[in-house]
């Protein structure tokens, strides 16, 4: 029976997102009457990676290895497991919050989480460190150089103010 | 020679000296910075220079464009975040020199490399650019095609690890890039009715997801004790690369400059291509493969050099032909027809002193960068200094600012975060993210010269081998994947 080590696992994600790929490519046009259509491509890279992620899965090679030796792995103890648990609830607070919280909540939110929950530093240091990084990045790039950020309630106050 | 002499008569002018430095100042601070890239910025000052000389404009804009190469060197080697595509390299031996204490030297190798790459880049152009505009006009749909196939599997085949997956990689890179709209007839394509993807996947969100997101959640795996980095040294010559690391840097310096302009004058990607190439290249012919991908000098010498001569090389098409290779290229043509210069195979008659006053202020701008970025290295590498604690809220910030104003959209950071995931099970799992990088970047003129190639030919695929230089870029591919496919090879880290 085949062994299903990361690598398979990886692979048989990959193999599920060309699958999904090709069913969409080939909804659409493969050859119009002036060439190539706008699904030749897409058709054709799909089949190519679903062929691929098919020979990985049954030559996956070693396992463990990777780029640039990223991988030291470090024992994963419980105090591990929940602080990388924590810092993956971040991007999501980090997505979300883009979406619809602007910039200054979304990045103290991020840095109390990390800082206050996974690293346990104190509350005043999470949150005054979570509004100084919210400030520098305010005042800099929304401000001075004028950089698009999320929007949020505290953004359209501050413009409002200052511009 | 004379015209060269007189271009740096041109440029020499107190006025046009003071334009120049403004111009790799500004490079180098928006490639560090996130969210101004040089297309922003190049486009915000554009107007700014309407009523300036048509020299001293151009010769600003075009050191905005370089010295952002030099500044995106910053954040890849301190941060793992990688300002543009073609820095992606940079970030996989860079990074890791630095959190071996070796920041310093990470940087100045890079400088300096990119000064020797920039300088030669532009002697190149004095030189070469003639004849070198005429190669490249040899180039149709089917020769791009074949080149761009051949590109992608000398770098699959110089990858580390598996070449199957490696070549899963390249071709998800590929599927990636066809995602939105078709760039021939705008028809939308793999959007799954998802607003957000109707203009397909970005690059930013994309690379800043699979490299600067995905380090994150690899730091968060770690023990704090485990990530401590070696303190930077305190003195300023501490900074400077060794004798041992200035040896091994020499060889990749000037293959990857060689590689990097030609390459570099291919319309489209042509510096990202360099910088992969040059990586494989050097991995190839390293004694010590095995240190590639944790803090090979080689590794960061070589694609540094290469991207930067890469950039230089793009001036060639641009001003030679009035072809830009990419978009703040494009941009930088622009600016050139709104002063009422048309750079095209006359301009070295017509308007001579505006060509080699480019050329000549690109010499003088290399030299401003250098002396400019020496000094900040010592700067720069206390960011290292920072505990995780501290340094993992300032990386998101820093991903998000960059992120979100790259389209001003909420969707890119759901995207970069999807990403990161991505990237962090890639990662572990020991698959190339750079090979997705370069692939996705070169997927739509890749698939623009298939299909025009194709549509030529009324769907004759022998159309790739009717050239001599589009059958060799064919046989090259097939010999590189023939020989990595090689029954020995199949699956094992290579």
């Amino acid at each position: 029976m085949i062994r299903l080590g990361g690598t398979r696992l990886v692979t048989i994600g990959l193999l599920a997102v060309a699958l999904v790929g090709l069913w969409q490519a080939l909804r659409l046009e493969s050859w119009g009457f002036d060439g190539p259509g706008p699904g030749f491509f897409p058709q054709l890279m799909a089949g190519i990676c679903v062929v691929l992620a098919l020979v990985v899965l049954a030559f996956p090679g070693r396992a463990g290895e990777t780029e640039g030796g990223d991988t030291q792995e470090t024992e994963r103890s419980p105090e591990t497991n929940r602080t990388f648990a924590i810092y993956a609830v971040t991007l999501g607070v980090l997505a979300a919050g883009a979406m619809y919280a602007g910039f200054t909540v979304t990045t103290v939110a991020v840095t109390v989480l990390i800082m206050r929950f996974a690293e346990r530093r104190s509350w005043l240091a999470s949150i005054g460190y979570g509004v100084a990084c919210a400030a520098v990045g305010l005042v800099c790039f929304g401000w001075l150089l004028r950089v698009d950020l999320p929007e949020g309630p505290i953004e359209r106050q501050f413009y409002m103010l200052v511009r | 020679m004379e015209g060269l002499l007189g271009g740096f008569a041109t440029t020499l002018s107190l006025d046009n000296l003071f334009y120049c430095f403004v111009g790799v100042l500004l490079g180098t601070v928006v490639g560090i910075l996130p969210g101004l890239g040089p297309l922003t910025t190049i486009a915000i000052l554009l107007p700014i220079t309407f009523k300036m000389d048509v020299t001293s404009a151009i010769i600003m804009l075009s050191g905005i464009y370089y010295g952002v190469a030099y500044g995106g060197t910053v954040t890849s080697v301190l941060m793992r975040i990688p300002g543009e595509a073609s820095s992606v390299v940079t970030c996989l031996d860079g990074y890791e020199m630095a959190r071996k204490g070796r920041a310093g030297a990470a940087l100045g190798i890079a400088g300096i490399g990119s000064f020797v790459a920039g300088t030669v880049g532009v002697i190149g152009i004095s030189f070469l650019s003639p004849p070198l505009a005429e190669l490249v006009l040899k180039f149709g749909p089917a020769e791009y095609a074949m080149m761009m196939l051949a590109g992608l599997c000398m770098v699959t085949y110089m990858s580390s690890g598996s070449l199957l997956r490696a070549l899963l990689m390249a071709a998800f890179g590929l599927l990636l890039g066809t995602i939105g709209s078709d760039p021939l007839n705008m028809t939308p394509r793999l959007t799954f009715d998802i607003m957000a993807l109707g203009d397909g996947v970005n690059l930013v969100p994309l690379a800043i997801g699979l490299f600067g997101i995905s380090e994150v959640l690899f730091m968060a795996r770690q023990k704090p004790d485990d990530m401590k980095v070696l303190p930077p040294p305190s003195r300023l010559l501490g900074f400077m690369p060794s004798r041992e690391e200035a040896k091994r840097s020499v060889g990749p310096v000037l293959r990857g400059t060689f590689m990097g302009f030609l390459v570099g004058l291919l319309p489209g990607g042509g510096a990202v291509l360099a910088s992969f190439l040059s990586y494989g290249l050097e991995r190839k012919v390293s004694k010590r493969p095995e240190e590639f991908g944790k803090g090979a000098v080689e590794g960061l010498a070589g694609p540094e050099s290469a991207n930067n001569a890469g950039t230089a090389g793009a001036f060639v098409p641009l001003l030679c032909m009035g072809i830009p290779a990419n978009a703040v290229t494009a941009l930088l043509l622009g600016a050139f027809i709104i002063h009422g210069v048309t750079p095209g195979p006359t301009i070295l008659e017509r308007q001579p002193e505006i060509f080699w006053g480019v050329v000549a202020s690109m010499y003088i701008g290399n030299v401003m960068l250098l002396i400019l970025n020496l000094p900040l290295i010592g700067l720069f590498v206390r960011i290292l200094d920072i505990p995780r604690a501290y340094l993992a809220p300032m990386i998101l910030s820093v991903c998000l600012i960059g992120v979100y104003s790259s389209n001003g959209n909420p969707a890119d950071v759901v995207i970069a975060v999807v990403f990161g995931f991505v990237g962090y099970v890639l990662r572990r799992f020991g698959f190339d993210l750079g090979i997705v990088i370069l692939a996705y970047v070169l997927g739509p003129i890749f698939e623009r010269s298939v299909r025009q190639a194709l549509a030529i030919s009324d769907g004759d695929p022998t159309i790739f081998f009717h050239s001599t230089l589009s059958t060799s870029f064919a046989i090259v591919a097939a010999v590189l994947l023939v020989a990595g496919l090689w029954p020995r090879r199949i699956g094992s880290p290579g």
